[in-house]
């Protein structure tokens, strides 16, 4: 257990770390390299080049948050630490979106689940977006490094109850499971790592690497919007940067001009395409903002006879893949399935209803134990993604058609969920579905989700995964950059978040994230230094 | 199906719905509530500070985003979004909502101008007579809107086979939901206890003194 503050130690020591909210004049910076977006990639990538001996600007659009500001308070933390507010949505409103916007990115607030890409998915890559030199056995020397850099072990603690759950329905119906490696050090067992980490024990970016970046003379800018980069000839020359007030929402008009030999954006699968959009950066073939990914998620709740209290304990530590993959790479979605933690603000907002039905609904939040399901798509050719494109101020948003093979996954998912928490030997259980009643047997919510109608805004879906929109490949055509994220046209550009990905990951994409942006922020150090 | 909730195909509902698909559905409809609700008067500024008569609202909060118009589109909405789970005592009811009407309005500071806009919009619809009428379906205007007129308001948005009403069924239950059962004073509503006590004693960023 340790409560080495290494964010605020490095802060009295001198880290080069500014508040762009306390700018008061237009300026000019000038690095080897310039990184847009401080999670898991930008993260990876400042750590790497800065301890190879290259000067780093580091720049963050949302604020430096750390221990002191980490008090396990929803509301809070859902206004300083998440995208929007914790309101972002699909563009036409149906399905939210939860992400980080804060230094560590959403490495600060998930859930510390933290897979390899699964070997199917290596190679549905190779196969089909010739990344040859991605195939599993290529990777496993990067997973092994990130997943030391990051404390990554599977959780030996006995899960609780809501994550024992979907073990125990699992173990009924013959349904494999296992335990999920954890990216934590000294871990309090405490179930608030999507509020930010009280104790310092998640090693997400804000603890490991951007503190290795900061210790290695890399400079931080948080608070500052990357607005633009501008092009000079056929090479990019430096990033116009918008400094944001204090209240985090309202630039000040504060201009920041950041000058490098190399840029690397790493600003989310939904803020890089947008970036390179609004920035006009050379898309002869229209390929910037295709191909986005999301795990699509639905969920079911049950209540149990016994007490689960789904607000305490490590949120997710039991996973099944029992139907990720049984269909084949590229058969009927497959989906991953995991356990959300249920705090009453969360609940309040995902539990669709108001009035009588809602303060009963939440009434029994202790006895509440609720099952998610992560679609993976992309692997199919019903399943093309969304598609990131700009709002009329530049902001980007995602539009994100659920087709009906996705509605297929997700109807199955239903009944497997349902299913899982029946077995388990709930009482009743809900979907998460606007004409869902709770359902007091398994047959009757068998019976019922073959009826319910898949429609938009009545399913009620979210995701906490954005990927692609920026897609690897080795045909410039069909993608933006190589399998180094190094942009097809433009030299001096590398892009290091999961926006590559080609497809979605079919688990959580965090260490996906860290061994390919460690992989290429490696090569890209030797190019640099060279 | 018949033991599902599930949307009434009433001969309006119809009409409803090819009215909005045709030439003016979603957002394009919204903007043009919204341009005309300001040009017709109804109150278009943040409420900023309330004056004690003028309203149950603590005068102490400045409201950055609510109108007037829109305090008192949540006075109606809140005791039929919340109403149940609230205190029956007249003053402690008062506070709830006027405290809930508050974190309503920090919160979607917080949103950024995009989900603002939309927001806007969608308050503009329900606070323009024509349309509150029309598309909400709400007689009354909202101060004298009885709980059960909301409730079956919102139930009908619910319901509704218009993915446009859902979604702003799920917009106004949502914001009003998590600002009343996330604040601590109702976590005991959700039987939620709050942060493990041996945890805050423990950890430095809890010790204010």
């Amino acid at each position: 257990m340790s409560l080495t503050d290494r964010i605020a130690k490095g802060l009295e020591a001198g880290w080069k770390v500014t508040d762009a909210s306390t700018l008061t004049d237009n300026q000019t910076h000038e690095a080897d390299v310039v990184i847009i977006g401080t999670g898991a990639g930008g993260g990876t990538t400042a750590e790497i080049l800065a301890r190879a001996g290259l000067s780093v600007i580091l720049v963050e659009e949302g604020r430096l948050y750390y221990q002191k500001d980490f008090k396990m308070d929803e509301l809070t933390a859902y206004a300083s630490l998440y995208q929007e507010g914790m309101s972002r949505v699909t563009k036409d409103g149906a399905i939210a979106i939860l992400q980080g916007r804060c230094v560590g990115g959403s490495t600060t607030v998930n859930w510390t689940s933290s897979f390899r890409t699964p070997e199917p998915t290596l190679s549905y890559w190779a196969d089909n977006f010739g990344l040859e030199n991605l195939r599993p056995e290529a990777m496993k020397p990067w997973f092994d490094g990130r997943e030391e850099r990051h404390t990554v072990s599977p959780w030996l603690t006995d899960p609780n109850v809501n994550n024992d759950i979907l073990r125990q329905g699992c173990d009924k119906l013959g349904y494999s499971w296992n335990v999920i490696p954890r990216n934590v050090k000294g871990c309090w067992n405490l179930g608030y790592c999507g509020v930010g980490c009280p104790t310092n024990a998640k090693q997400g970016a804000l603890t490991t690497t951007i503190p290795g970046a900061l210790d290695n003379e890399a400079r931080l800018f948080h608070g500052l919007r990357a607005d633009k980069l501008v092009m000079k000839q056929d090479r990019i020359d430096h990033l116009v940067a918008s400094a944001m007030s204090a209240d985090t929402v309202t630039p000040s008009g504060v201009k920041v001009h950041l000058k490098a030999r190399h840029f690397v954006v790493a600003a989310s699968a939904i803020g890089s395409p947008g970036l390179l959009l609004r920035s006009d950066i050379p898309d002869p073939h229209h390929r910037i903002g295709k191909r986005s990914f999301i795990h699509p998620v639905n969920a079911t709740v049950a209540r149990m006879p016994e007490k689960v209290d789904p607000f305490y304990g490590a949120p997710q530590s039991i996973y099944s893949d029992e139907f990720n993959f049984r269909e084949g790479v590229d058969g009927p979605a497959g989906y991953k399935l995991e356990v959300p933690p249920l705090h009453p603000a969360m609940s309040s907002g995902v539990v669709p209803g108001h009035g009588e039905e809602q303060r009963d609904n939440l009434k029994q939040l202790p006895w509440m134990q609720s099952v998610i399901a992560l679609l993976r798509d992309g692997f199919h050719p019903d399943s093309p993604g969304g598609t990131v494109s700009l709002r009329d101020d530049g902001s980007p948003v995602l539009d994100y058609p659920v087709t009906d093979y996705l509605w297929d996954g997700l109807r199955r998912a239903f009944h497997t969920m349902a299913e899982i928490q029946f077995a388990a030997g709930a009482e009743q259980v809900r979907l998460m579905h606007l004409d869902s009643p709770w359902f007091n047997s398994w047959s009757e919510a068998r019976a019922a989700i073959d009826e319910l109608p898949m429609e938009l805004h009545r399913v009620r879906l979210f995701t906490a995964h954005q990927m692609g929109g920026c897609g690897m490949g080795e045909n410039p055509q069909q993608s933006v950059v190589n399998g180094f994220g190094e942009h097809h046209h433009v030299s001096n550009l590398s892009i290091h978040d999961a926006s590559i990905f080609p497809t979605s990951i079919g688990a959580n994409p965090q260490l996906s994230v860290y061994a390919l942006a460690a992989r290429n922020s490696t090569r890209l150090a030797g190019k640099l230094k060279g | 199906m018949s033991h599902l909730p599930h949307d009434q195909e009433s001969p309006s509902t119809i009409d409803r719905r090819s009215f909005l698909r045709a030439g003016l559905g979603g957002t394009l409809f919204l903007g043009t509530v919204s341009v005309t609700a300001g040009l017709s008067g109804c109150a278009t500024a943040p409420a900023g500070r309330l004056d004690a008569a003028d309203t149950p609202v603590d005068e102490g909060y400045r409201f950055q985003f609510l109108t007037r118009d829109d305090i008192e589109l949540f006075q109606a909405l809140l005791p039929a979004i919340v109403g149940p789970a609230l205190m029956e005592e007249p003053e402690p009811r008062r506070q709830a909502i006027a405290g809930t009407i508050e974190r309503i309005d920090q919160g979607i500071v917080q949103f950024g101008p995009a989900n603002q806009q939309e927001l806007r919009k969608l308050f503009d619809l329900l606070n323009f007579g024509l349309t509150r009428v029309t598309v909400a379906r709400v007689w009354s205007s909202w101060p004298n809107a009885t709980t059960a007129e909301v409730d079956a308001f919102l139930e009908r948005w619910r319901t509704s086979g218009i993915g446009l009403l859902n979604n702003g069924y799920i917009a106004l239950t949502k914001i009003s939901n998590v600002a009343f059962y996330g604040h601590p004073q109702h976590w005991h509503l959700s039987g939620y206890p709050g942060p493990p006590p041996w945890a805050m004693q423990a950890l430095p960023q809890f010790n204010n003194a």
